[in-house]
């Protein structure tokens, strides 16, 4: 069990501060009580089966998605539309309580991330730890992100795809 | 003789007010006659700025580009009352919360990365005074008049021999020791002080490494901006390993100046190498082209083990802390040279050299300090010559069989994945090597995938030397392992930006695009090189230096040819410029300022604001420090942010935990100042951001287009700019980028290739044309001279535009 739940590169670990561990089920429960939740896909899915899963997945839940890196163009490549930002910037807006969301509807409450580089995310993650207490994280990527709210726990690929199926159905 | 362009009593704000000029004849000098006597020299407002002098300005910056913070540890651990968790809004028993720890531990970096580039430079400047003397002069050449902007902007003086620099050196030693006080526990409480005080350090480095840079220009003879550097070998497979081998490895040129004199002196060329890894090699070659490049950073630990290397010289900065543990594995000799790294070794510095080599030869010592580099060369090339051939009867390195009988026992416990800082697949790599299959640490050692930071091996829990490994595998293809590399030129000379001044500040060449920095990269060497490729072909001056300049000189394009070969080293569209080493990089804001003064006539001296101002709204420079890792780095990226130029770093920058962000979304930041009728009007967020980190090459690419951006571009210019922009975000992102309609200001703006889409995306976003501002600018109205005196200042041509 324990190394599931340290850090997938474990000098990431920032302090007493760890995310909680997930499985599909919570996870679902957390985008179903989020008001305005966001996707955020990173340029790791370049492929099937993640790529379908990961819109699959957008798809079921209806959340709007930000690309960061060049993951713009993979989720076009798929005529699946979403809103391009450096994973930097996009942090930093999410970190604003004032800002309006991606649709202008309004900051969001969730912001579940897959595909981002590990130790960048994690940084990502360690910014809205600290200063966007308006929003909750959550990563489904295979590794254990302990800068975030609520994680996937570290795993092999074939139990990873079986948490990406069952984020598939409500 | 030193050229004091104002008293130094009279203080900033006497200066602010009055807006004064001096004549004066009382040049201080000790040389009999003075062509400068009767100079009229016109000092700026904040000669020799102390730590608060310039924070005005910083509060502009940082209220724009707002410091974003990545805490990279939650707690800190600096004093004994900690450590502090700094989560969930607490502050530490010293009242300090997570912002300003942050702050204080970036500023902490800056102060590192200023003090190693600056005690780098007082080392270098001592001993070239005690060789050449203080009153050798400082001469760049005929083309080279504004010698050291960065001493003439922040210190106000010309200076004209090596003992002229020291003042600059005394000034910068003391601003950095009050910047280092800043960080104790209970001084400064603030993050935006913190960062405003990071900048000052940035800035001090700038000068730190402009000391060090000229010094070395001057008194060892090195490439006085000269374009047509020659081309030196580069590359592991250039080195001849029946013949005895130096390696020398960090920054300080001394020792490697001292073994290739002694070498030359002896005649010994042609029965020994001399090669270097890191910016010791860019500068041995830019002393004698004798010497070799072996590469950058990331080439240390698989060269040392290669075992190649008979005599190891480490000077300072970057080298591997365990290179003594390492130089033994492999009875290699280590002789230590600088007062940084002593070692643990034994001081021989008043030995006798005979001596020295002897006990090392024999084992009777474990290595050498010595701090005379003239010993160093005489005691490491004897001691090399005595040891080699023994050494080469050595074995070093397994053979392919034994890699795959030790590869076969790996337990598959994963962890050195998990440990590699690129989570680099090595597990897999190693298995397969197990079944005699080793493409694949072959393809991790190509082009530095994996950069050879040896964390993967000190994990394995099977002891597998996973090192040897790879520096075994890949010595399979090591004669492909040649390359070369334009040796470092030095400073960009008055006459080529007497002739891209206007044509960068109007926009007609797109850019000035530098890679430098470090080999921390994400995946590999080769994205540094296609991203300086992509831009020569469009036509951007491409400036490099240090182990960026290495890494691009490691890459061959299509037809076979390395960059250095293909482009010219003329600081012009398509040139490709190395400028030296890491202390090289003050020519890099060293060309922006003088793009301020010879092209826009701006005066220098104690003019740091105006100047800085001016870069940033006009020069469209962009900084790329892909795999930065050091402290050094830090200030070097916040040292060029601080004039103006926006820096994009790789993920890893994101570790450095501060970003200086822009916000596109809040208008009200991008406000902007138009000097020429003192108008306030709506601006356009160029450039973006001032220090950004992309995650991957594609990212950094767009990025680094669209951050070439500036407020005075010409239409002509900025339709440029945006073609380029929007060519790299099709390619990359597939789509006209939708913020495009940000930088349209008139209808002219608008690239005729994307006139109907763009016009499509205009109409959709309601845009409305806007004012060119014809002297854009972030300060303020009343910090400047009037706009008479403004325009009187200024160049013709710059009035025209
Ligand atoms: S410096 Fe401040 S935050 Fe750090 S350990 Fe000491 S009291 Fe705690
Ligand atoms: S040596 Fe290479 S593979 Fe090993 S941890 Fe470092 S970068 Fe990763
Ligand atoms: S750390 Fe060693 S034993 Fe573990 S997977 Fe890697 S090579 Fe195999």
């Amino acid at each position: 069990m324990y190394e599931r739940i340290i850090p997938w590169q474990p000098t990431a670990i920032a302090g007493p501060k760890q995310a909680l561990l997930v499985t599909p089920k919570t996870a679902k429960m957390m985008i179903k009580r989020a008001k305005r939740p966001l996707f955020v896909v990173g340029p790791i899915i370049k492929e099937d089966p993640l790529l379908k899963l990961t819109i699959d997945i957008a798809k079921k839940w209806n959340i709007p998605i930000v690309t960061t890196g060049d993951a713009y163009k993979t989720l076009r490549d798929r005529e699946m539309d979403s809103n391009p930002y450096g994973i930097v910037e996009i942090t930093n807006l999410l970190k604003d309580p004032e800002w309006k969301g991606v649709n202008g509807e309004g900051q969001h409450d969730l912001v579940m991330f897959i595909g981002c580089i590990y130790y960048i995310a994690s940084q990502g993650l360690s910014t809205l730890k600290h200063f966007a207490p308006h929003l909750k994280t959550l990563t489904i990527c295979k590794f254990f992100h302990s800068n975030a709210d609520a994680s996937f726990p570290n795993m092999k690929d074939e139990e990873w795809l079986n948490y990406l199926e069952k984020m598939k159905t409500a | 003789m030193v050229i004091h362009v104002a008293p130094k009593e009279l203080k900033n704000d006497f200066w602010k007010s009055k807006d004064i000029k001096i004549s004066f004849g009382e040049i201080i000098h000790d040389g009999e006659d003075s062509e400068e006597k009767e100079s009229e020299l016109e000092m700026g407002p904040t000669p020799k700025p102390s730590v608060t002098d310039l924070r005005s300005w910083d509060m502009k910056l940082l209220d724009r580009y707002e410091p974003f913070y990545a805490p990279f540890c939650d707690m800190c651990c600096l004093c004994t009352y900690g450590k502090c968790d700094l989560t969930d809004g607490k502050k530490g028993a010293c009242g300090i919360d997570i912002k300003a720890q942050q702050a204080r531990i970036v500023l902490l970096a800056c102060c590192i990365g200023a003090a190693a580039h600056s005690a780098h430079a007082r080392h270098l400047l001592e001993h070239l005074i005690e060789k050449k003397g203080e009153d050798f002069p400082i001469d760049l050449g005929m083309n080279i008049e504004i010698e050291a902007p960065i001493i003439r902007t922040v210190i106000g003086i010309i200076p004209k021999t090596l003992g002229d620099l020291r003042e600059a050196m005394d000034y910068m030693e003391e601003q950095n020791l009050h910047l280092l006080s800043a960080c104790h526990t209970g001084q400064e409480g603030s993050n935006i002080d913190f960062e405003s005080k990071a900048l000052h350090a940035g800035l001090m480095d700038n000068l730190g490494k402009e000391i060090g840079d000229i010094s070395q220009i001057v008194a060892l003879n090195l490439p006085k901006g000269d374009e047509d550097a020659p081309l030196v070998e580069l590359g592991m497979g250039t080195i001849n390993r029946e013949k005895p081998v130096v390696l020398c490895i960090g920054h300080n040129v001394s020792s490697g100046a001292g073994i290739l004199d002694y070498v030359e002196n002896n005649a010994l060329e042609d029965n020994m190498e001399v090669c270097g890894i890191c910016c010791a090699a860019i500068d041995i070659s830019r002393y004698n082209q004798h010497a070799k490049v072996v590469g950058p950073i990331s080439k240390q630990l698989k060269f040392i083990r290669s075992g190649v290397a008979d005599v190891i010289v480490v000077d300072e900065q970057c080298i591997r802390t365990d290179v003594l543990e390492e130089a033994h594995k492999n009875q290699a000799k280590l002789i230590a040279t600088t007062d940084k790294s002593c070692m643990g070794l034994p001081d021989m510095t008043n030995e006798d050299p005979d001596k020295i080599v002897s006990q090392l030869v024999n084992n009777q010592i474990e290595g050498a300090l010595i701090l005379d580099p003239d010993k160093v060369g005489e005691v490491a090339t004897k001691v090399a010559l005595k040891i080699s051939k023994d050494r080469k009867t050595l074995k070093i390195l397994p053979e392919m069989d034994e890699i795959q009988e030790m590869a076969s026992e790996c337990t598959e416990c994963g962890w050195c994945t998990r440990v590699c800082p690129n989570s680099l697949p090595m597990m897999s790599a190693v298995l397969e090597a197990g079944k005699g299959d080793f493409s694949k640490m072959e393809e991790l050692n190509n082009n530095d995938i994996c950069y050879s930071c040896g964390r993967c091996e000190q994990e394995c829990e099977r002891d597998l030397p996973i090192m040897s490994m790879m520096a075994r595998i890949g010595e399979n293809k090591i004669k492909e392992q040649k390359f070369n590399i334009r040796a470092g030129r030095g400073p960009i000379q008055d006459v080529e930006i007497r002739k891209v001044g206007a044509p960068i500040v109007l926009g007609d060449i797109p850019g000035v695009i530098a890679f430098v920095g470090c080999t921390n990269y994400p995946d590999g060497a080769s994205d540094v090189a296609r991203m300086a490729e992509e831009f020569l072909e469009r036509n951007y001056i491409v400036v490099t230096s240090g182990c960026g300049a290495m890494s691009i000189g490691e890459y061959r394009d299509e037809e076979g040819k390395t960059l250095y070969e293909k482009y010219s080293g003329d600081f012009d569209a398509k040139g490709l410029v190395n400028v030296g080493s890491c202390v090289s990089n003050a020519h890099i804001p060293g060309a922006c300022i003088k793009i301020a003064n010879i092209f826009a006539k701006k005066p220098l001296e104690g003019n740091f604001e105006e100047i800085a101002d001016y870069i940033l709204n006009r020069v469209g420079a962009c900084g790329v420090a892909w795999g930065a890792y050091s402290q050094k780095a830090a200030a070097i990226a916040t040292g060029i942010n601080r004039w103006g130029i926006p820096v994009v770093l790789g993920p890893h920058g994101t570790k450095y935990r501060r970003l200086f962000l822009g916000r596109t979304d809040l208008e009200e930041k991008w406000k902007i100042n138009d000097m020429r009728n003192g108008t306030v009007v709506q601006g356009e967020p160029a450039p973006e951001h001032l220090l950004y980190a992309a995650e991957n090459r594609e990212e950094a690419t767009v990025a680094v287009a669209k951050l070439c951006l500036r407020p005075n571009d010409t239409s002509k210019g900025r339709q440029l700019k945006l073609n380029h922009y929007i060519d790299l975000h099709r390619k990359y992102f597939g789509t006209i980028p939708e913020d495009v309609y940000k930088f349209i200001r008139v209808e002219k703006d608008i690239p005729i290739t994307y006139k109907k889409d763009i016009k499509a995306i205009l109409d959709e976003r309601g845009w409305l044309p806007k004012k060119i501002t014809s002297e854009p600018s972030i300060r303020d109205f009343k910090d400047q001279s009037s706009p008479e005196n403004f325009k009187n200042k200024s160049h013709p041509k710059a009035d025209a535009k």
